[in-house]
Order: structure tokens, then sequence, then C-alpha cells
């Protein structure tokens, strides 16, 4: 089981130019033409690069899909005014996903900072203990990637974020904090909910 | 196994899936070119006609009756895209019927 895992949930795979190698030419001259503010050269940026951007912030904004395509058309806005700030030290792609990186987590802190997004979520922080499902219904990856999204749209908007950032951002409890300018146990709180609330679905669907 | 292990485990196991190879729709593309386009056109002329056919692209049928228009550079540097319909068709359907060739609205339906 160990070795079928994938990569660390939030790193970046960048296929293509590797990171640290000098850009491909037909890059540079893309970007260079987009600089001079060549249409096509425009066009084909955004023939580019929009697909993969626009799976990078699906995967980490799921089940969010309205929120997508604003979010996609944020990265390219920041690109396009940092553009002749681009230091060719990765890929483009590279340096777009990681615009686009920072826009999610900007989102992820927004959400989670409004106080209305917390409030009326029913308190399941005493519900009873639940099973936990068992580790050979993790084996099944499509199943279990197609149930886990169909619980996470489920959720309050509030749970399925902080349940994102924490375990598919791997980001800690701490950080996660920090950045919504709430207490550590305030969030570690707000997770326990989250976890009690999905597992309740989770069994509640059965396999 | 605890909280923790199944959510860690979970993650692992459903992050490799979501969104993998999920492309952009068309009318997003087309809404992300025309953005872009207004940005790059609000901080000073694009790129001409001439000078943009000159670097090896093709020009639509409407851009090709701009670059022959009298009025030099200020002219062909203007963007015959925003009053398109090819752009307003594109922004809103995901196939929609426009068949222009070298029109990037007809491009991003395309791919």
């Amino acid at each position: 089981m160990q070795s079928d895992m994938p990569s660390p949930a939030g790193s970046i795979v960048i296929t293509g130019t590797p990171q640290g190698e000098p850009l491909a030419s037909n890059e540079r001259i893309l970007l260079e033409a987009v600089l001079k503010k060549d249409r096509k050269a425009t066009a084909e940026f955004v023939t580019r690069y929009a697909d993969p951007i626009y799976g990078y912030v699906s995967q980490r904004l799921a089940p969010r899909a309205d929120l997508v395509e604003d979010l996609v058309q944020e990265v390219f806005l920041v690109a396009l005014q940092k553009l002749d700030t681009f230091t060719e030290k990765s890929s483009v792609l590279g340096w777009l996903l990681g615009i686009a990186k920072h826009k999610v987590e900007d989102l992820y802190r927004a959400r989670l900072r409004e106080p209305e997004s917390l409030a009326d979520i029913e308190d399941s922080s005493q519900a009873g203990p639940v099973d936990l499902p068992g580790f050979d219904e993790l084996i099944d990856r499509a199943r279990a990637q197609e149930k886990t999204q169909r619980i996470l749209a489920r959720l309050p908007e509030a749970y399925g974020l902080v349940l994102l950032w924490r375990y598919w951002e791997e980001h800690s409890t701490k950080e996660m904090a920090a950045q919504t300018g709430k207490t550590e146990k305030a969030m570690e709180r707000l997770l326990a909910r989250a976890r009690a609330h999905f597992r309740r679905l989770w069994e509640g669907e059965g396999s | 196994m605890n909280d923790e292990q199944f959510f860690t485990i979970l993650a692992a196991n459903t992050d490799a899936r979501r969104g993998a190879g999920e492309r952009a729709p068309a009318r997003l593309k087309s809404r992300l070119y025309s953005t872009l386009i207004a940005g790059q056109t609000a901080s000073g002329p694009l790129l001409s006609l001439p000078a943009t056919q000159a670097a090896g692209r093709p020009l639509c049928v409407f851009e090709n009756l701009l670059r022959v228009m009298p009025g030099g550079e200020r002219v062909t540097s203007m963007n015959p895209c925003r009053v398109c319909h090819a752009r307003v068709l594109a922004e809103h359907f995901e196939s929609p019927p426009i068949y222009w060739p070298h029109c990037p609205y007809v491009e991003f339906r395309r791919r």
C-alpha cells in the first residue's frame, strides 16, 4: 500500500522544463512577444497555460467549482502584471503554478477569516465515536476519490476548506491559525468538527 | 487508525486524481484572452498588426481589413476583437458558431 502512495499532496509537479534549467527558447520568444503586446502571442500564452493552471486550481478548490474560473483569471492577470519581473529561475508553468498556489491560499485565508463561514454550522464536536472506514476501502482509489469529492461538496464551506487546507495542502494547524488570525485551539476545534462531520457522511454513504 | 492517519491517507490517495487532466473551458480561455488584451491595451497600444504579421503570426479577416486601412499605426494597433461578434459568442458559449481562420476565439474552441 505504501508504495502506491502518490507524491505528497500540495507539492507541484512540473512537467516539461525542469526547474533550474534554462528557459526553453520557444518559451522565451513567446514571453518576449507577450511583453511587446503581440496579441497573437497573448492568445498562445492563454492556449498553452490555461489548461494546466485550470487543472491545478480545480484540484485545489474541489469541490468549489464555482470559484475556479475567477481564480484562474486572477492568476493570469497577476502574471501579466509581473511578466517583466519573471526571472527564468523556473519554467513559465512553474512560475504560473506558484502564483496559482498563492492565490488558492489567499482564498482559503479569506474564506476562513469570514465570521459567517463559521457561523450557523452545527456544532458536531460532541458527536459520538464513529467507526473509521476500513483501510481496504481506501485502496480503491477511484471509488474513494469519487466519494471524497461528493462528501466534500456536501460539507459546509468552512469544513470543506479547512480539511482541504490541512490534509490536501498539508498546512499545519498552527500555520492555518496564524494565517486566519485564529487561535490554534480554535482551529483545532474547527478541524475536529469538520473531521467528525466528514466521517459521519462517509459512514452514512457506506462504500 | 486514528483521525489524523485516516485523513492523511485519504488525502494522499485522492489528491493525484482530482482535476488531473482537466481542461479549461473554451469560454474561460476566451475571457482570459479578452481580459489580458484589455489589460495590455490599457497600458498603451498593442503591437501593430503589420508587425504582428511580420513576426509570423497570421491575422484574421477583420485584422487584415484593419491592417490595410489608412490611419497608420494608430489604427493598426487597435483591438478589433473588442467589437467583434466572435468574441462575444466565444465568451459565452462553449461551441460558438464562429469559423474565421486565425481568429484566437476560434482556436480556443478547437483545442
